[in-house]
């Protein structure tokens, strides 16, 4: 089963791997086991440059490059989750908030008093 | 003539915006009953619009009839006013308009905001994180690759959990269980749902230190909530100290990261939530949790009551 979303993601895994500009009927054969029309290919790699992961230069044929490593993504993502930057609501509920240096010296000796309290028993 | 009504909603809605948000954010008993606290939040919340927009809506509409529906009524089929109109009634009118029309506007703009991105992080995760690399804990778990110990999960129709390969690694298995059903918590309330009309009116209202009291508050709650929900689901000998174990070394492996503001040291909230784990109070008594819920009901129908019915003499 090839859904779009597993597509775009062996698209993008694809060109991240290569690491260099690649036409579509380049990715084509590259994923030939796939079995994928070139249509089909160009369907994904619009939904790609829509999401902003993939850009094109205006060569003829038109050369796809990803935006960015796989890297680059994550750290975006982790600078938004932890509050930096972006809308703190989206990523709800991050398990644990940022703390500062003091109050972090106390919250461990809070669970070592608590393991104090407990081990006797 | 609805001039008592008019000020009683008045006094409800100042009320609701300064000593009634203080005292629930200060009082100490919400950390034993988070669930109650978290109803009688919104509401707060609420009742708090209803009566300032209800207040403005009844003066503005005094000399068209005796009771809000029917001034209402008589106003929107354009009848003619019973009394003299003056300025300041016009003015009420219009106060109303544009505050109705920015606490439901910026309600709307703030969830659809919220939804576009959370579905650019879904899209982004569902992109970036390696097929197969499902966190040891959970199969639709996700296991994002940073160093940060970091959890979190993105509500919505096709809910998503993230754990980070930072928190897998500074965690044992118990601990990641405690996590998992934490945030699983959130998911399952829909604790987003809670917090986002507080969200809203904080950026809406900013010149009103409650909201942002308000907004921190339920924040809060609903992290001690999720504790609760997920020390039902836990197995092994001490899920509390568990929990708190692992609320301490995920706050631990991102130290250093930004201090926001100058949080009171003992009193911040994480530290709240991991003493209430170790030296949990007893939970509220039953009859106090009915108090509670009962005010909130109260909260509600006062203003709706004041509303409806016909003018107060």
């Amino acid at each position: 089963m090839n859904t779009l979303g597993e597509l775009e993601r062996t698209v993008l895994e694809h060109l991240w791997a290569v690491g260099a500009p690649l036409t579509a009927t380049r990715l084509r054969d590259d994923l030939t086991d796939r079995g994928l029309a070139l249509t089909t290919v160009h369907t994904v790699l619009t939904r790609l440059e829509q999401k902003g992961f993939v850009d094109h230069d205006d060569s003829r044929p038109r050369q796809f490059r990803a935006l960015g490593t796989r890297e680059d993504h994550v750290a975006d993502l982790m600078h938004e989750v932890l509050g930096q930057a972006g809308d703190r609501q989206a990523a709800l509920a991050r398990f644990v908030g940022s703390v500062g240096d003091d109050e972090m010296r106390m919250l461990r000796e809070l669970l070592a008093g608590a393991g104090n309290d407990a081990a006797p028993a | 003539m609805l001039p008592a009504t008019a000020l009683a909603l008045g006094v409800l809605a100042a009320l609701l915006a300064w000593p009634v948000p203080a005292a629930l954010a200060r009082a100490r008993w919400p950390r034993r009953d988070p669930l109650a606290a978290l109803v009688c939040w919104q509401a707060i919340g609420l009742a708090g619009g209803l009566s300032i927009i209800g207040a403005l809506l009844v003066h503005g509409l005094s000399s068209w009839g005796h009771s809000l529906p029917e001034a209402w009524w008589h106003w929107v089929t354009r009848q003619p006013a019973q009394e003299v109109v003056r300025g300041d009634h016009w003015v009420a009118q219009t106060l109303a308009a544009v505050l109705a029309l920015e606490l439901l506007g910026v309600l709307l703009l703030s969830g659809v905001r919220t939804a576009r991105t959370r579905r650019r992080h879904r899209e982004l995760l569902e992109l970036v994180v390696r097929p197969g690399a499902a966190a040891p804990v959970e199969d639709e778990t996700l296991l994002l690759d940073h160093p940060a110990p970091v959890a979190f999960c993105i509500p919505g129709a096709r809910p998503l959990l993230v754990l980070s390969s930072g928190m897998v690694a500074e965690l044992d298995e118990a601990q990641l269980d405690a996590v998992v059903a934490h945030e699983r918590a959130h998911l399952r309330e829909h604790h987003h749902l809670l917090l986002l009309p507080f969200v809203a009116w904080r950026a809406a209202l900013p010149v009103l230190p409650a909201a942002d009291r308000a907004h921190d508050a339920v924040r809060d709650l609903v992290e001690m909530r999720a504790d609760d929900v997920a020390l039902t689901s836990l197995a092994g000998p001490d899920p509390r100290r568990t929990l708190a174990a692992a609320i301490v070394a995920a706050a631990g492996g991102s130290g250093g990261q930004v201090p926001e503001g100058a949080l009171a040291v003992s009193g911040g909230p994480v530290a709240v939530r991991v003493r209430r784990l170790l030296a949990p109070a007893d939970p509220l008594p039953a009859r106090a949790r009915w108090t509670a819920l009962a005010c909130a009901v109260a909260l509600l129908l006062v203003p709706t009551v004041l509303l409806l019915l016909p003018a107060l003499v």
